[in-house]
């Protein structure tokens, strides 16, 4: 398992044993950073207000107690401010999150804000950003078991400088022909504390497929008016009933998920009841999982849901964890405790969780502990998945042999100039420095040509010398460049040279040395990106697998495929072949085809690796 | 229109060598005033040549860039009045980097096999070095930084052309060379062609230190039919690059290139 994400604000891990904090200046083998391993993206904005809660916790972690002595006055005062229902949900995000720098976290919640892709999706991100930020937004903790990570942390996590970093991106989520394929929604529902998150875990790491996004029903609690936050205090509100929840949202962003877009998903505030006005942006995934008390009860979400659990816990044990958690980690007393749950949480349970039951297609019963259910879920979601055939590069490579080359291709005359340029960079013994002159050269012809498949329109303009002159003009000004990083940043500067003020959007797809597949990191991309005409920039394109990534994502990002134009030095023919097959209607450009590939996806007779002789970061012996 | 060979240069046609030099460009100039004046009083538009055309009436020593969408819109850039001045510089210095880029195709070169890191062979081939560029003052010299830009180190040369106000007489007050030019691939770089008469007097400086007819490249922006029939038919064996052959030549581009009379 490697970028297990999560959004919720929720976690069912009641019991001490599994609080997944850790300090991030001190990693400590494997299990302090299996904590880590997973994001919690959901509610960190009340992770930033009240994370001092978890001092309540037993200190389980030696490394927290320093930072959290100064601040035990703070937290009592939180404490007694959020009592009731509130606690249950807010205490666990405290569980997901720790935040070293408590004290130079205040902008964390903009940051967080300004991410196009979320945390959840984009787990390598922060390790883009400065230090300080980095060690606010390192700190990915889900409720995750310390088993989780520590079957096999080596692979998913990377420690450099008391920094973790994330080795895994997000893997195909479209099949060969570019087409988006369904991810695979699971729903698990059960009652207030009856361990759907410990199922949920068990699910992803038995699972072992590198992008899972957990969706908590949590964020989708209405906005509550003042009289209604009122008795939100005094434990009078109703958190278990359904008008408590905003299902439309709740379906707008789970059919966007499951399409594969972006989505907006709100952050709700416990302390106000109210919205955060940052949103999540999250992705979809390969597996979504959806959890909440209340999953099963609009007609509308059952219908999305793909597999839907239910977790029968015995109501005694339930109300037995729900003592133990509220009294000893929250400092409640009994009778409230008791109150809320006879009031509320149980009368909601009998009439609006038990009945749904029956639209359950598994029951597990004892919840997490139920290995065989769990097991058997596992199965039957690996066999659903490998009917929807992730596994892209492979497919690529071995497809489209001698074929006519595509329409969609354009490929600059082979003029004298263009073949000696070829011949300095592809020279492996080519210094660094001419490697870079001459590159550049042939990437300035490259854009230039790129440029001029954009649509024009035919203008009449008056010449100083009095005559009119018929030319041509482009028919929109709005261009942008995206680099696909880190070989097709390298093309930037030339799409600078010749587009004024040209906006230029990132995208960071790096190859998963284990799988052989891209993996997405990273990605900033201008807002009104559907507005613009794209060149999307890559040095070489072999198989075409980062490349049909690229532009899935800005499919997803609503621009028309026509407008996108791909741009690279050097293709091999393999790789043209994927992608005009995919997305006939995206230009591709390049200034040399080479028939093959080798076994390790580099182009024959190829340049090599262009971006490590680009930036001299060449290993010793890499061919 | 690119051939892509550029060893192509000779083989160019002889119809235009064994004329007479003095009879043809007079004619040419009156057909060009009329050209100049009839579109002027109607406030047509008037079209530039085709490659075709170019082909058939001056042949293959004269090249046209090829010309498309992006092309024409810089050609459009800057020919428009409108265009301010940083715009235009900008967008020249594209166009100059197209042409520059282009008339290296007609440098000679040879084969050359090389290993790539992959252990593969690659065809290519390899460029002679000595070549050197020329530029006419004042507008020539907007191309340097251009041809800089491909070849990093290359040896400049500097011609200045004098016209005579009243008699129109190309006059050249001034040239400078590397020692060795006679040896040497001249790229001469001039970028508007209205008459022709400058760059005739600048490939006679030239062929006086010793530069081959055939060894000199002009890389030029705008060209008038004019022009382009008075130096093909002068020096048939140079090679020509333009960018447009239209009968108008866009002549501030000196003036709006540097912004200064």
């Amino acid at each position: 398992m490697s970028s297990i994400t999560f959004l919720c604000s929720k976690s069912a891990h009641n019991n001490n044993n599994n609080i997944n904090c850790s300090n991030n200046d001190v990693p400590k083998g494997s299990k302090a950073n299996s904590a880590f391993a997973a994001a919690s993206a959901g509610l960190l904005t009340i992770a930033t207000h009240q994370k001092q809660q978890l001092h309540q916790q037993p200190h389980q972690q030696q490394q927290q107690q320093q930072q959290q002595h100064h601040q035990q006055s703070k937290v009592k005062a939180i404490a007694a401010k959020t009592n009731g229902h509130i606690d249950d949900r807010s205490d666990v995000t405290e569980q997901l999150y720790v935040d070293p720098y408590a004290d130079l976290g205040n902008g964390l919640a903009g940051d967080l804000n300004c991410c196009p892709a979320s945390p959840t999706t984009v787990p390598a991100k922060a390790s883009l950003e400065s230090p300080l930020k980095r060690s606010g937004r390192r700190q990915r903790t889900t409720s995750i078991g310390n088993q989780t990570t520590t079957a096999n942390p080596s692979e998913c996590i990377i420690r450099a400088n008391n920094r973790t970093i994330y080795t895994a991106g997000r893997p195909p989520w479209y099949n060969c022909a570019g087409q988006q394929v369904e991810p695979f929604v699971i729903g698990i529902c059960g009652g207030s504390a009856s361990g759907k998150t410990t199922v949920a875990e068990k699910i992803i790491e038995s699972l072992d497929v590198p992008w899972v996004t957990l969706l908590s029903m949590d964020c989708f609690y209405k906005i509550l008016n003042e009289k209604q936050h009122e008795q939100a205090l005094i434990n009078e509100y109703n958190f278990d009933h359904p008008d408590a929840f905003d299902i439309e949202l709740l379906l707008d962003v789970l059919t966007k998920l499951k399409e594969g877009r972006k989505v907006e998903v709100p952050v709700y505030n416990f302390v106000t009841h109210g919205r955060e006005s940052q949103t999540k942006t999250m992705y979809g995934a390969n597996v979504i999982i959806f959890e909440g008390i209340l999953t099963f009860h609009s007609p509308e979400v059952l219908k999305l849901l793909d597999m839907k659990i239910f977790v029968d816990t015995d109501p005694d044990i339930r109300l037995a964890r729900r003592l133990k958690r509220d009294i000893s980690q929250r400092g409640r007393d009994l009778k409230g405790v008791l109150k809320q749950y006879l009031n509320m949480v149980k009368p909601s349970y009998c009439n609006y969780i038990a009945p749904t039951m029956a639209h359950a297609d598994i029951i597990v019963p004892r919840g997490g502990d139920n290995k065989v259910a769990i097991h058997l879920i596992v199965q039957h979601v690996h066999t659903q998945l490998q009917l929807r055939g992730f596994k892209l590069r492979e497919t690529l490579a071995n497809s489209y042999k001698d074929q006519p080359m595509p329409h969609s291709l354009h490929l600059l005359h082979p003029t004298p100039q263009i073949k000696g340029l070829h011949t300095f960079i592809r020279c492996r013994n080519t210094s660094r420095d001419e490697f870079i002159f001459y590159s550049k050269r042939l990437i300035r012809l490259v854009i230039e040509y790129a440029l001029s498949l954009f649509p024009f329109k035919i203008t009449t303009v008056e010449t100083p010398q009095g005559v009119l002159y018929e030319g041509k003009r482009m028919e929109s000004r709005k261009i942008c460049g995206v680099s696909i990083l880190r070989a097709g940043e390298t093309m930037e500067q030339a799409v600078c040279d010749v587009c004024k003020d040209i906006r230029i959007g990132k995208i960071l797809i790096q190859t998963n040395l284990k799988t052989g597949e891209p993996e997405l990191y990273y990605l900033r991309l201008p807002k009104d990106i559907k507005d613009y005409k794209v060149i999307l920039m890559d040095a070489t394109v072999a198989t075409g697998a980062a490349a049909m990534m690229a532009i899935r994502v800005l499919l997803d990002h609503d621009v028309p495929e026509e407008n996108i134009i791909l741009a690279s030095l050097l293709m091999a023919e393999i790789g043209v072949h994927s992608i005009a097959y995919a997305f006939p209607k995206v230009k591709i450009v390049t200034s040399a085809l080479d028939p093959e590939i080798n076994s390790k996806f580099y182009v024959i007779p190829g340049i090599g690796n262009f971006g490590d002789r680009y930036f001299g970061t060449e290993p010793s012996d890499e061919y | 229109m690119r051939t892509g060979s550029p060893s192509s240069n000779g083989s160019q046609s002889e119809e235009g060598s064994s004329s007479s030099d003095h009879q043809q460009p007079q004619q040419v100039a009156q057909e060009q005033e009329q050209q100049l004046h009839t579109p002027t009083h109607a406030h047509a538009v008037v079209p530039a040549a085709t490659s075709e055309e170019i082909l058939a009436e001056y042949g293959s020593s004269l090249k046209l860039l090829e010309c498309n969408s992006q092309v024409a819109e810089l050609l459009t850039i800057l020919r428009d009045k409108n265009t301010t001045r940083s715009d235009f510089k900008f967008y020249a210095d594209r166009l100059i980097r197209l042409v520059i880029e282009e008339s290296l195709n007609q440098l000679p070169y040879t084969h050359c096999d090389v290993e790539t890191p992959t252990g593969a062979i690659y065809e290519g081939l390899k460029y002679r070095s000595g070549n050197c560029g020329v530029s006419i003052i004042r507008s020539g010299e907007a191309m340097e930084q251009g041809l800089r830009d491909c070849c990093r180190s290359i040896r400049i040369g500097k011609i200045l052309v004098e016209s005579d106000a009243n008699t129109h007489e190309a006059r050249v007050v001034y040239a400078r060379f590397p020692d060795d030019i006679g040896s040497r691939q001249v790229l001469l770089m001039y970028p508007i062609m209205s008459t022709g008469n400058t760059v005739l007097q600048a490939v006679n400086v030239l062929r006086e230190h010793g530069v081959p007819e055939s060894c000199i490249i002009l890389s030029n922006l705008f060209c008038t039919p004019m022009a382009a029939r008075t130096v093909v038919n002068a020096f048939p064996k140079l090679k020509i690059l333009t960018s447009e052959l239209h009968p108008v030549a866009p002549n501030h581009f000196g003036q709006k290139y540097f912004d200064c009379i």
